[in-house]
């Protein structure tokens, strides 16, 4: 089987969940890829009879599948100098393709398993941080060896879920483990607790506006928002801890607009900064398992996976849904990748 | 002409009963008599590994199949049979090859089996399934070992190859150099702070197979000591635990079936082909693909001494591991205080309580000796049926709402079932004396399921609920004491049975057994049991009596407590929460060795066993990777 890859071979500028940003001439494209697990109930051993892993949302609206067919990829990452380099985060480890998903290599050895996420350093792109339930890994050598770094984390508790790099002060990077969310500001050379947390936080985001805002959910203590670059944090007021939020994703076209995945409460949206939040589940299949959220950043457009059903979309954030497709799939991350548009016919 | 075709008649009469057979498993149970000559056991050893062959390989012939899966090509190709329809059979199923360690293993299997004799077609079909197809690693101890030894044998098969033609993206070097990196890691702590995935049910085979191919094909003279070294590790471990070749006592994995069944399960295919000394379960499972190389391995005879040899009553110490735990626990590999004491008649096996496995552990039992195991339920034994989605998250690197749901249509139906019989709970605290249990639950309100289970067997005699709150019965030739310390009732004991796949997973239905399950819905609660020999007593009558006038205190406010007198006369105290003290002094299990009885003995850390019976002293050194083999000149008095 040959992969589909990634061919374009244009240098990119790659955007995390809805950066905004202006590029000379033509304006950007984005592009939109999920982490999807299309194979219920899939265990070790059983013969992988769907495709899964990740997928691209052509113009079309088909979805086209990229590189192994790989029911465990939870998170991908892209090198912004080339988008045919790329990583994801899988249960045999680290991953990653040089040519646009033609071909892998797993970066990882045996004392690394399941990494839960990756995130390529903007700054410095030769340097992979690794989100696995062992604790975090860097590379400086694009995945070719990886050192543990965990100075600064508890010997238990140290389980890390999300990892993000701070798009515009380089050395800092934020992690979101088992016992809070943890802070480096010397490349993971030591690291800080900044929230305390007794259950794992489940996502850290930066927000596309103002870079010294973040916000993240937990598994059992709600949303939280940090206007000071991750040193202090607040609780988001009226989001719910008697269940686990997985993902938070902010609108790259409205600093006031915020979505919460959730398999408990579905989708939640605020637009007041995070102030209020209402569920916006109407037009999802019930009950709304929603296993992550993701908005277009350019678009607006705010996207819904529900588990083991299909991916959702929605123009009005939230208030009406259409189905678009990766029917029972589960998508662990969506991804918007902002490329300079070809002129090329 | 009449003899000719007398001959021809028997001959084929012979083939066709050969073909469609399995005799060990259909005809009567094994004569356990000690086989004393080595050549005439290496003669028999041989002869059930050949049934194994000949059954798997006619599997087509008997109609049980339209095609030849990839055991029956390794047996066809083991016997030098069919071997064109093998290579076709190879390429057709190369296909569509799997994704993981159950496919690499039985894939490996036919690689090396047929190295010399399938088509370079179909050896190229193999070699280009190992390049093309992603193979994923999985997130146990089993699916490890066996990743990473096929990996590491097809590596040596393919070697000087660049990365692009790997699925891993790594060279042959790489792959090598990685796989064996892990299976030494694995083996080191195995023999330093013990076995993870300690005395399974089933899953003793998806070690022993890696193994037995390692010392089977590998080219490194390292890696094969190493294999033939873990399966002696393995086997001995299997040899002490069993009686009459049944596997006894706490098992880190086991299944709904096999833990009351307690025959039923891979273990006695080891048991059968290494000891003799038990039936192999129906159609041998996993075993199939043991046999294939089998003859490269000869069970020492100390070893089979130990598997057969049930003269004197003996306990056995083992120190054990618990599933790495990534989250929500202060301690990653827990150690597991694993106590057996066997006897001719019954055996009594237990560890201290608490979470070995999210999902499959069995934790304390008592099981009686029987003519015939199969169909057999000779166990007894209590559990708080926990199910919790923290609990799984510990141990798997899942979210908190799915994973319980999951494992159902996973293959284990029954996690989030009440009345189940599987599992380990943290709020269960279990000590053992000899022949005696204490099993205490201290079971938080709001606890899903605030019950404690009892299995009680269809196959006991004599059940008697005394009005002092003993329940009495009799096993074959042992008596039995269970004290349930709160009320209870009963409930019809309903086995899973499996139904065919509708494709959206495993599917079973609930059928009755005949079995009961004492259900007491109390969250202080606690078990005692007493287990004795018939011939210890002149009647059931005069061990009821003995067990009735035990000293003996309860208290389950605040906490669980029990203080006893035991049948051997042990003094017992146990608190839910402390150390149990045993005449009066704490069990410190800091000082528990890694083996300690009569039979296997190994200090902590100390990567060396040594097995023993009467004269025969058998060593494995891992830190010089030797065996080494002695006869001790007279038994000390």
């Amino acid at each position: 089987m040959t992969p589909n890859t990634i061919s374009k071979t244009l240098i990119c500028v790659f955007y995390s969940l809805g950066a905004t940003f202006s590029t000379a001439g033509q304006p950007p494209t984005i592009e939109t890829y999920v982490c999807a697990a299309i194979n219920k109930n899939y265990v070790i051993g059983s013969k992988i009879v769907t495709t899964s892993g990740l997928h691209q949302l052509e113009p079309s609206g088909e979805w086209r599948h990229i590189g192994l067919n790989d029911p465990t990829v939870s998170a991908v990452s892209f090198d912004p100098r080339d988008p045919r380099v790329f990583y994801t985060a899988a249960l045999n480890g680290a991953l990653r393709t040089v040519d646009g998903g033609a071909s892998w290599r797993i970066m990882t050895g045996w004392d690394i398993t399941e990494p839960k996420d990756v995130c390529v350093d903007p700054h410095s792109p030769d340097t992979v941080y690794l989100a696995h339930p062992g604790g975090i890994a860097l590379s400086n050598d694009q995945g070719m060896s990886w050192q543990a770094r965990e100075r600064g984390l508890p010997d238990r508790g140290k389980y890390t879920q999300t990892i993000e790099v701070d798009r515009v002060r380089p050395g800092r990077v934020l992690a979101g483990c088992e016992s809070g969310i943890y802070l480096t500001q010397d490349h993971a050379q030591s690291w800080r607790r900044v929230l305390e947390t007794r259950e794992t936080v489940n996502d850290v985001q930066q927000s596309p506006h103002n870079p010294n805002t973040w916000a993240a959910v937990t598994q059992s203590a709600g949303a939280w928002i940090s206007r000071n670059s991750g040193r202090t944090w607040t609780n988001l007021p009226n989001t719910p801890t008697d269940g686990s939020l997985y993902n938070i994703a902010f609108d790259g076209t409205n600093p006031d607009r915020l979505a919460i995945g959730s398999y408990t409460f579905g989708v939640l949206t605020s637009e007041d900064g995070g102030a209020t939040w209402v569920p916006r589940n109407e037009g999802l299949p019930m009950p709304q398992r929603v296993w992550r959220v993701g908005v277009h950043p350019s678009t607006g457009h705010l996207f819904a996976s529900v588990y083991q059903n299909a991916v959702f979309t929605s123009n009005d954030f939230g208030r009406t849904w259409e189905k678009i497709g990766l029917e029972g799939s589960a998508v662990n991350g969506f991804l918007f990748l902002s490329v300079p548009t070809s002129t090329n016919p | 002409m009449k003899p000719l075709l007398t001959t021809v008649l028997l001959a084929t009469l012979s083939i066709t009963a050969l073909v469609k057979a399995q005799p060990s498993y259909e005809g009567p149970h094994p004569n356990l008599k000690v086989v004393e000559d080595p050549t005439l056991r290496r003669m028999q050893y041989n002869e059930r590994v050949q049934e194994v062959i000949q059954w798997r390989a006619h599997i087509v012939e008997r109609g049980d199949s339209e095609k030849m899966d990839l055991a029956s090509v390794s047996a066809n190709l083991r016997l030098g049979r069919k071997l064109d329809a093998c290579s076709d059979r190879v390429i057709e199923m190369m296909e569509t090859p799997g994704s993981g360690p159950f496919w690499m293993l039985p894939t490996v299997c036919v690689a090396f089996t047929g190295r010399d004799l399938l088509s370079e077609e179909a050896k190229n079909a193999i070699r280009d399934a190992w390049r093309s197809t992603y193979q994923l690693r999985g997130d146990t101890e089993n699916h490890f070992a066996m990743y990473y030894s096929m990996l590491y044998l097809m590596s040596e098969m393919y070697p000087n190859e660049s990365g692009d033609q790997w699925y891993t993206g790594k060279s042959s070097e790489e792959n090598l150099a990685e796989s064996r990196a892990y299976l030494i890691d694995w083996m080191d702590i195995m023999t330093t702070i013990g076995q993870g995935e300690f005395n399974p049910t089933h899953y003793i085979g998806e070690y022993a197979i890696p193994m037995l191919y390692l010392v089977a094909w590998a080219k490194d003279p390292e890696m094969r000591i190493r294999g033939k070294m873990v399966l002696d590790w393995l086997y001995a471990g299997l040899a002490a635990n069993t009686l009459n070749g049944v596997l006894r006592g706490p098992n880190a994995r086991t299944d709904d079936s096999s833990v009351v069944e307690r025959w039923n399960s891979l273990s006695s295919f080891f048991s059968w082909l290494n000891f003799g000394n038990c039936p192999p379960t129906r159609g041998f499972s996993w075993g199939n693909y043991y046999a294939i190389v089998a003859d490269n391995y000869d069970v020492p005879e100390v070893i089979y001494r130990i598997a057969t040899d049930r003269d004197m009553p003996f306990e056995q110490r083992d120190l054990k591991r618990s599933r790495h735990q990534w989250r929500y626990s202060d301690v990653g590999k827990a150690p597991i205080y694993k106590t057996s004491y066997t006897t001719s008649e019954y055996a009594v096996g237990s560890y201290q309580g608490g979470m070995a496995d999210p999902i499959q552990t069995h934790v304390w039992d008592v099981t009686w000796k029987t003519p015939d195991p199969r169909g057999i339920h000779p166990t007894m034994f209590s559990i708080h049926p926990y199910s919790a989605s923290k609990g799984m998250q510990a141990y798997f690197n899942v979210g908190p709402d799915t994973m319980v749901k999951a494992v159902a249509a996973e293959g284990k139906p029954s996690y989030d079932v009440a009345d189940k019989l599987v599992g380990c709970s943290p709020y269960e605290q279990v000590f053992q004396d000899l022949d005696t249990v204490i099993a205490l639950y201290d079971i938080p309100k709001g606890t899903r399921f605030e019950q404690v289970n009892g299995f009680f067997s269809k196959d006991l005699s004599h059940l008697t609920e005394d009005a002092s709150g003993w329940i009495f019965a009799q096993g074959r030739d042992s008596y039995l004491a269970y004290l349930p310390l709160a009320k209870y009732d009963w409930v019809p004991h309903m086995a899973y049975q499996r139904l065919p796949s509708t494709g959206n997973g495993y599917r079973y239905e609930r059928v009755e057994t005949g079995s009961q399950v004492l259900i007491s819905p109390h969250r202080k609660n606690g078990t005692i049991l007493q287990a004795a020999s018939v011939s210890e007593f002149p009647s059931f009558e005069a061990f009821q009596k003995a067990v009735k006038s035990l000293p003996l205190e309860i208290e389950l406010d605040p906490v669980p407590s029990v203080s006893m007198r035991s049948l051997r006369g042990t003094e017992i105290v146990c608190t839910f929460g402390k150390d149990p003290l045993r005449d009066g002094k704490p069990v410190d299990y800091s000082k528990w060795k890694l083996f300690e009885g009569p039979y296997l003995n190994a200090e902590k850390n100390s990567k060396k066993l040594e097995i023993t019976h009467g004269r025969l002293k058998r060593t494995l050194d891992f830190n010089t990777l030797t065996i080494c083999d002695a006869v001790v000149k007279e038994l000390s008095k």
